[in-house]
């Protein structure tokens, strides 16, 4: 006479799978790299499917570039700079608006050209750096890893981008709108930079530490890129759209903005 | 045939730390291990070395990137043999050619290292002002604390990897500690006088641009630092 089955019963194997022996040990590394998100990349391969991954399931990408053909990989780098360029664009143009003249354009060519020059700096030691936490990835995986950082930043900045217009159209200090910036860049940056720390976890790097090391490097290289390609709020002095001549750490020039308002309120209460 | 997956220049399998890679060097079954890593140490030493000097100029930038390979090409020419001595002596079982396989290993992935941040130290430098402006003590101390920042980072993590290599390919892991203990001790002391040999690396404001300095030979690196500790020392 049959049993009647229980919540303890195990599930009749499909038809033609042979039967879980007991006690078979699963593929761990396998189980955790799906568990992260580490697995091919579902829908079409758009730009807006493309944008869609990126939110949810970004490793998806890494994989798609990592695992599958040289041409798709290709593809999805192309895209993840389209997207980096134009949502910075996007960006760039709102930050402009708070002076408009020349920075309608000069704003949005300083933020993407400063960003993309910053990643290109950063490449070799990222390459390194993620070699040396035992990292197994081809050179174009890290390129992704660099474009997926750029491109989701990018795109979190696009999504503070109607907050900085607000604070742009009801504000008149530069150096207020300016670190509103620098903190929404170093959020956003943040957000992006921990893709980097999952997808080097899912390439198989078993020590991030130095990977900590390379996020400050880069902070440090865009915090700086922004105060040489300056001015990028306010207005443009002179015919020159970048000023190299006048060399500044970007604390000191940021000291100087704020003692310079700073002087100015003075002086405007006094009179 | 497959393909051999370390041609050129294994630069992801040594920062990695492949053991398969390693072990080839060591135990001398793989070619060209040593050229391979002079190659390494030459262009990341090099490349780094160029963005120093560059504060200075296109020729100080060329001296700099001449002498800091240089400086660890010699101290292994100067303490070849004794480190071959010492790994034989402290009972690691490493030879002479291991153990210059290894020190070249180690300072070859310090030179990765400090050359992959070599486009981020000229966008420093290319950020600087040039040497006689306004503040330029201020920045000549701020251009010595990066580079010996970063040139103590690469060390500590080169030295971390090849201090792994050691305990692993020497008798006991206490030998290998000890043997490695011994090896830097030596090229630290003689790398540093080394370096004072070869000096200027950085130019102080209001000295002259030199390959090296009229007199190179005379004195050392630690009669120099007793001299400046008797300066400030209140005895």
């Amino acid at each position: 006479m049959n049993e009647e089955p229980t919540d303890d019963t195990p599930p009749p194997p499909l038809p033609g799978q042979p039967k879980p022996s007991p006690g078979t040990p699963r593929d761990e590394s396998a189980h955790n790299r799906s568990q992260a998100g580490f697995v091919e990349m579902e829908g079409d391969k758009t730009i807006s499917n493309t944008i869609n991954t990126l939110l949810r399931k970004p490793l998806s990408l890494v994989y798609t570039i990592e695992m599958e053909k040289r041409a798709d990989g290709r593809k999805i780098l192309l895209r993840l700079l389209c997207i980096s360029i134009t949502c910075l664009a996007i960006f760039g143009l709102v930050v402009g608006t708070f002076s408009w003249n020349h920075q309608l354009w000069a704003a949005p060519l300083k933020i993407v050209g400063g960003l993309l020059f910053s990643g290109l700096l950063c490449l070799p030691s990222l390459y390194i750096f993620a070699c040396l936490g035992g990292l197994d990835a081809r050179f174009r995986t890290i390129v992704g890893i660099l474009c997926g950082l750029i491109a989701l930043s990018g795109l979190l900045l696009v999504g503070f981008a109607p907050v900085v217009w607000l604070f742009s159209v009801s504000s008149t200090s530069v150096t207020f709108l300016g670190f509103l910036l620098l903190t929404l860049w170093i959020i956003c940056a943040s957000l992006g930079l921990a893709l980097v720390f999952r997808a080097g976890r899912a390439l198989g790097m078993t020590n991030t530490g130095h990977l900590v090391v390379w996020c400050g490097v880069f902070l440090l290289v865009t915090l700086q890129m922004s105060t040489t390609l300056r001015p990028i709020l306010g207005s443009q002095q002179g015919e020159k759209l970048v000023d190299f001549g006048e060399k500044k750490f970007f604390l000191s020039y940021w000291g100087e903005q704020l003692r310079g308002e700073h002087r100015e309120n003075l002086r405007e209460k006094e009179q | 045939m497959p393909q051999d997956p370390y041609h050129i220049l294994p630069i992801p399998a040594l920062c990695r730390g492949e053991q398969a890679l390693l072990s080839s060097w060591i135990e001398g079954t793989r070619p060209g291990s040593l050229r391979i890593c002079a190659i390494l140490i030459i262009l990341g030493c090099g490349a780094y070395g160029f963005t120093i000097g560059y504060r200075n100029g296109w020729e100080m930038a060329a001296w700099v990137a001449l002498k800091l390979p240089a400086i660890i090409f010699l101290t292994l020419f100067v303490n070849g043999l004794l480190n071959g001595m010492i790994g034989l002596i402290l009972g690691s079982g490493i030879g002479f050619r291991q153990s210059l396989q290894f020190l070249l290993t180690g300072f070859a992935i310090m030179s990765v290292i400090v050359g992959a941040l070599s486009p981020v130290t000229l966008f420093a430098t290319l950020n600087m002002p040039a040497p006689g402006a306004e503040n330029s003590l201020e920045w000549h101390a701020l251009n010595l604390l990066l580079h010996t920042a970063i040139i103590a980072f690469a060390g500590t993590l080169a030295h971390w990897r090849l201090l792994q290599y050691v305990r692993a390919f020497a008798n006991s892991r206490r030998t290998g500690t000890f043997t490695f203990c011994a090896w830097l001790a030596g090229n630290l002391f003689v790398g540093a006088q080394i370096s004072w040999n070869l000096r200027p690396f950085f130019i102080s404001p209001g000295l002259e641009v030199e390959f090296l300095r009229s007199d190179p030979f005379d004195g050392s690196f630690y009669e120099a630092v007793f001299h400046a500790f008797r300066k400030i020392s209140p005895l």
